[in-house]
């Protein structure tokens, strides 16, 4: 069975380089898409020369804490505005509002306002990762069946001992989808960030390829995006399974 | 604490409708339940029985009337009153086992590691469940869920169990099984119990006592006995097929005013 | 909404705009965030002058294109997916890869294939559809309750019809879920696309309001994206309750 599904991922992987192979050159020009081969040239260069490595340490930098501080915002507000029926008359209009604006286009004010240091960039990402948190986190604590509640009060619970007990397991798993998407989001703010105003990063080195006419340089960005991405979201699954099984259950 | 009779006097309970309009659920119920009783409340579906029993456990403020016991009015939830809840899988903390949810009210009442470790223990057994304490609600049947159920309540040492339809949803066979072992559960604490079910076999096996409900709205009380079959109780005792049909008929009654309308 | 949480609610944005008006000036420099009166009056004479509407029709009209080859296209690959072994075992794992390269990067080279001009933006936008679509489609046709599909066997629906009325309509919750963040990804894109290269549309708009220091056209760039993102959503919202209610019924999940 698991060798089955090795052999197939292989078949599959073995397929689209090949498809991307043959087409390049000819189907596509190759200044446009390159082929394989000058990529995986252009990668062994990049490590070789450790270039690879500036970008991926100011890209990852930047998530980093920019995801963390949005994830930290956005539950707290999420929470509050979850439980507390005046913060969220109170705070969810405007939020409704921002929620719709892209946080790409962003970026111009933020840039006008912090410059292009990495303020501005850890301002993009946590917002970008913020909202998604935030109404994640609030449906979440909305949503703790009044029964869990009910029974907990019956046993003696507090209202602390409700909202600690009860109602934050109950919110979890939408809490951690939350953070889940947040990061496919703070990928996607920090690359418009870098394209936008950077001299380092994985969205620079992507942005900066076609100033220079080095195609095989963006699909290295490409190719690390989707590498990071995936292993940082597996990452994110494994540790959920390891840490939060027990909240995960009711989703089963 | 304390208390002979659990009392509800006049009560009454209305709620908004979506239209704007006022729907009246109950009207005018007043009933006593004696200490160490098994109180049952039956009623056709829909009657307004699972609002009383919130009341009395204080999930919801009655529009008028209210509930006592003694002289102390019932004000919000408390210790002295726990629910059984039919939906078990709500009402089953998800992301705790079994243990941990009947070891939850003496948690709450900040009671040493070493007592909720007792209580957990004395009332896992009591149920039959000693060797399940480690798995998680998914993990258990929906009779073994209610049994956990049932621990944890016993656990935080109540005077009333408001229990609403809590076998309705098992399947007849665990349903029996349960029944019989809830009264023998009900002999060996003498806690008081408050029940709600729709079924007339169930309230005569389990009750001392049975008030039949009308049908809603503004459902009220239509009668009330005292049960005195001969113990064990079997349906095959000719009192009890007489209880049947009476209580039956008085069902019946309620469906087709209820139809007539 | 009852009086109590309209008041609240309104006393809400107008806080808001009084922070923004008293955060102006003081907190941040007037020269890069405006007082909002003044994105007032300068949204007004945009929208007297027709630039409003001709870069908000810009935009939108891309997004109309994008996102309706996206959507036909995301939905027809997730239900092969999830029909057809080889086509999962194909296109899963490369789709898979793809789903994390953002459509922000794959801007530059769109351009570099299709130049600066509108396929360009469609490129991007059908890409930022496209993969939430996909994936949102491949979940709900693989979880039609196989209890569903059997009683549909029972009664002598065939393969074909089983697909149509039955793992279909079961999916619809899903596929709806997927083009509605699809939808929010595609202005996302579109947005993206238009501040790195382009002649018109919000993004546009908005960037080059910044290279040419008006920061209040910047505004009411921000302002317009704000009201078409809360405005399409509601309206896809809306066309959804009338036209596929019978399907959600069973979903709570859509709000």
């Amino acid at each position: 069975m698991y060798a089955g599904k090795l052999a197939r991922l292989s078949v599959s992987i073995l397929v689209f380089v090949g498809a991307w192979w043959t087409s390049s050159g000819t189907f596509f020009e190759s200044a446009i898409v390159p082929s394989p081969v000058s990529v995986a040239e252009k990668l062994a260069e990049m490590i070789w020369n450790t270039k690879l490595f500036a970008h991926l340490g100011a890209s990852f930098t930047r998530i980093i804490l920019g995801y963390a501080l949005g994830c930290v915002i956005g539950i707290t507000v999420g929470v509050a505005t979850g439980a507390i029926r005046l913060a969220r008359d109170l705070i969810e209009p405007p939020l409704e509002f921002c929620r719709n604006i892209p946080p790409v286009a962003l970026i111009p004010l933020v840039v006008s306002i912090f410059g292009i240091g990495e303020i501005g960039k850890y301002f993009i990402i946590s917002y970008a990762a913020g909202i998604a948190v935030l109404f994640n986190t609030a449906a979440g604590v909305l949503s703790t069946p009044q029964i869990r509640v009910r029974a907990a009060l019956c046993l003696g619970a507090r209202k602390r001992d409700v909202f600690v007990r009860i109602v934050l397991p109950s919110a979890w798993p939408h809490i951690l989808t939350g953070l889940r998407l947040a990061l496919g989001f703070s990928f996607m703010g920090v690359v418009a960030a870098e394209m936008l105003a950077a001299d380092q990063g994985i969205g620079f080195l992507i942005m900066q390829s076609t100033n220079i006419i080095a195609p095989a340089e963006m699909f290295v960005g490409f190719l690390m995006l989707g590498s990071f991405g995936l292993i940082t979201d597996q990452l994110f699954r494994m540790t959920i399974h390891r840490l939060m099984r027990r909240y995960m259950i009711p989703l089963a | 604490m304390n208390w002979r009779v659990l009392r509800l006097e006049g009560v009454g309970k209305d709620f908004d409708r979506a239209d704007g309009g006022v729907a009246q659920v109950l009207r005018d119920v007043t009933l006593s339940v004696e200490r160490g009783s098994f109180f049952t409340l039956l009623g056709p579906s829909g009657c307004g029985k699972s609002t009383l029993l919130n009341i009395v456990a204080g999930f919801e403020e009655t529009t008028t009337g209210g509930v006592s016991l003694d002289d102390m009015t019932v004000t919000g939830p408390g210790t002295d009153r726990t629910v059984i809840f039919q939906d078990v899988s709500n009402a089953l903390f998800p992301w705790m086992n079994a243990r941990e949810n009947v070891e939850f009210g003496p948690k709450m009442a900040r009671l040493s590691a070493q007592v909720r470790k007792e209580r957990a223990d004395r009332y896992l057994r009591l149920v039959g469940l000693d060797a399940d304490g480690g798995k998680f609600p998914f993990e258990l049947s929906g009779g073994m869920k209610q049994r956990i159920q049932i621990a944890r309540a016993l656990a935080n040492d109540p005077d009333i169990l408001l229990m609403d339809e809590p076998f309705a949803a098992l399947d007849a066979i665990t349903k029996k099984h349960l029944q019989v072992e809830f009264r023998k559960i009900w002999d060996e604490t003498g806690k008081t119990i408050f029940y709600i079910t729709h079924d007339i076999f169930e309230a005569l096996l389990l009750s001392t006592h049975l008030a039949v409900m009308t049908a809603g709205p503004e459902a009220g009380i239509k009668e009330v006995f005292r049960i005195d079959l001969e113990e064990p109780r079997s349906p095959s005792n000719p009192d009890f097929a007489a209880m049947f049909s009476r209580v039956e008929s008085l069902i019946d009654e309620e469906v087709q005013r209820m139809r007539a309308r | 909404m009852n009086p109590r949480k309209f008041f609240w609610r309104v006393l809400s944005v107008v806080v808001a705009f009084a922070l923004w008006w008293l955060s102006s000036g003081t907190i941040f420099n007037p020269i890069l965030v405006p007082a909002p009166h003044k994105v007032a009056v300068n949204l007004w004479e945009m929208t007297a002058d027709g630039e409003i509407l001709f870069h908000a029709w810009a935009s939108l009209r891309r997004v109309i294109v994008g996102y309706a080859f996206g959507s036909v296209l995301g939905i027809l690959t997730g239900v092969a997916v999830a029909r057809i072994r080889i086509a999962e075992d194909m296109l899963e794992p490369p789709l898979q890869f793809m789903r994390n390269i953002t459509p922000v990067a794959i801007i530059p080279l769109a351009v570099n294939a299709f130049g600066l001009d509108e396929p360009s933006k469609y490129f991007v936008i059908i890409y930022s559809t496209i993969i939430p679509v996909v994936f949102n489609t491949a979940a709900g046709v693989a979880s039609t309750p196989q209890i569903r599909v059997r009683a549909a066997m029972c009664l002598g629906a065939g393969r074909w019809e089983i697909f149509l009325r039955v793992v279909l309509p079961s999916a619809w919750p899903f596929i709806l879920t997927g083009l509605r963040v699809a939808l929010g990804f595609a202005f996302m894109g579109v947005v993206a696309a238009e501040m790195i290269a382009a002649e018109s549309g919000v993004g546009y708009l908005i960037m080059q309001s910044r290279n040419m220091l008006l920061p209040e056209q910047m505004f009411s760039g921000l302002f317009l994206l704000g009201l078409i993102g809360l405005v399409t959503d509601r309206a896809f919202q809306f066309t959804i309750g009338r036209l596929m209610r019978r399907y959600m019924l069973q979903t709570a999940a859509f709000d």
